[in-house]
């Protein structure tokens, strides 16, 4: 689904108490961008480029590994001695050819920054992470056109969302039970693929709904892809290889 | 599974599809779950694994309890334990880290096959010595190499397995604590940080 590659998606699960934060230990990533949203639990997070934060519920962590970075990812530590419900969504987003060895970066958004607009007929809240819905902005900068927002809706809450054709578009349901175009229904953890034969999408909530709405114009570029890593070419990957066992990627302990 | 192993034979010998599959039979197909013991010390196994995918290692636990890798059988690796082929109990563990699969090859394979297949004896000479080979100069690295020149030489080997095995288990196999492992990824960056 490209420019999107890939959509980790950790289910509403219960977390007992820990005093040892489970996590993913010190990892490179290099080619493309993770987007972290958490909607219940917090992640604490460091990389190589020296950027240290938390993710709350509610926020999105935009990083762009671009030509390299190491990082890890942790349950933050008073979340993991309490525990509680963990639900959490990680995107790869890629980078056309010509930004994938371009500067590290890393955007923290607060859940207070995202562009809200506001539905009519009290149907909810359209949450904009990055691009552009009704003349309300996303706070992420993209390197290539997308849309990533959260629709909240209340019961019988309606939104309409319009894409260029060639998008590519998916919605995850999150959180309660929705229906598309007027006659698709799709429930709590599932993903809806978008054929490209359209513009306009109707979304109508039947209960308390949120859903990760993508959509983005396709990177018609080759892929090569080897674990963390995601480029155009085979030589490429073997690049990356070789830069992370060098220590080009940098070092975090 | 088989076609890898076929494609991986035609790299260095030519063999016909004929050929191939009459010398094949016996060879068995085996898959892993991740964490899975397939020997133990004691035991006395003459089996060679060939991986096709996934990852086996090869160990001692020492009289400290520490662990001691031998070797790591990544995607087209061999690995047998050798006492087996003269009849005696294994020394080392032999586990998979990744869950894997590998082709279970007899003992008397190649001396079955070279009737059929004559240049399989070459070929198997010839890997042969290269393990030897390999393992003259491990034991070089081991005996006099720095912590830095035995993890230069690791990852020229097994490119990726620095993304597959933990760092300590990398540690485990260049004989240096996880400790020094980490100092020598931590100076390479920083030198080349310099840079």
């Amino acid at each position: 689904m490209s420019p999107f590659f890939l959509l980790d998606f950790n289910a509403k699960m219960e977390f007992t108490a820990s005093s040892e934060p489970r996590g993913v230990g010190v990892h490179p990533h290099r080619g493309f961008e993770t987007v972290t949203l958490s909607y219940h639990g917090a992640i604490a997070h460091e990389d190589s480029a020296g950027n240290k934060g938390v993710i709350y519920p509610g926020d999105v962590q935009w990083m762009t590994a671009a030509r390299g970075i190491l990082h890890k990812e942790y349950h933050e530590q008073e979340y993991s001695k309490s525990g509680g419900p963990f639900q959490m969504v990680q995107l790869w987003v890629n980078l056309p050819a010509k930004d994938k060895m371009s500067t590290p970066k890393y955007q923290s958004i607060r859940q207070s920054d995202l562009g809200k607009h506001v539905l009519a007929a009290d149907a909810g809240t359209i949450e904009v992470i990055a691009g552009e819905y009704e003349g309300t902005d996303g706070p992420a900068s993209t390197f290539t056109p997308l849309q990533v927002y959260n629709a909240k809706l209340n019961p019988e809450g309606e939104a309409l969302f319009n894409f260029p054709t060639h998008y590519h578009t998916g919605f995850l349901i999150i959180e309660g039970e929705v229906i598309i175009n007027g006659n698709h229904k799709a429930a709590e953890n599932q993903f809806v693929y978008f054929s490209q034969d359209g513009e306009k999408i109707c979304l109508k909530a039947q209960l308390n709904s949120i859903v990760l709405i993508l959509s983005g114009e396709p990177i018609n570029e080759p892929i090569a892809q080897y674990g963390p890593f995601l480029m155009n070419r085979p030589e490429e990957i073997k690049q990356a290889l070789d830069d992370y066992n060098q220590g080009k990627f940098g070092y975090l302990e | 599974m088989l076609d890898q192993f076929k494609d991986y034979l035609r790299k260095h010998i030519t063999i016909t599809d004929e050929q191939f599959d009459f010398i094949s039979k016996d060879i068995k197909v085996k898959t892993f779950e991740k964490n899975k013991l397939i020997l133990s010390p004691g035991e006395t196994s003459a089996k060679t694994y060939f991986v096709t995918e996934g990852l086996l290692r090869c160990y001692s636990i020492d009289s400290k309890g520490k662990a001691n890798v031998i070797q790591f059988a990544p995607e087209l690796w061999w690995l047998s334990e050798r006492n087996g082929f003269f009849n005696e109990p294994s020394d080392f563990y032999i586990d998979a880290i990744e869950s894997t699969t590998a082709l279970m090859i007899p003992r008397n394979y190649i001396n079955d096959s070279a009737a059929h297949v004559p240049c399989l004896y070459d070929f198997n000479n010839n890997i042969l010595n290269n393990s030897i080979r390999f393992m003259q100069k491990r034991i070089n690295m081991l005996l006099s190499a720095t912590a830095e020149e035995r993890y230069l030489d690791f990852i020229k080997l097994y490119p990726n397995l620095t993304l597959r095995v933990p760092q300590w288990m990398i540690a485990s196999y260049l004989g240096i604590t996880p400790e020094s492992l980490s100092r020598v990824r931590k100076d390479l960056a920083h030198k080349h940080l310099k840079a």
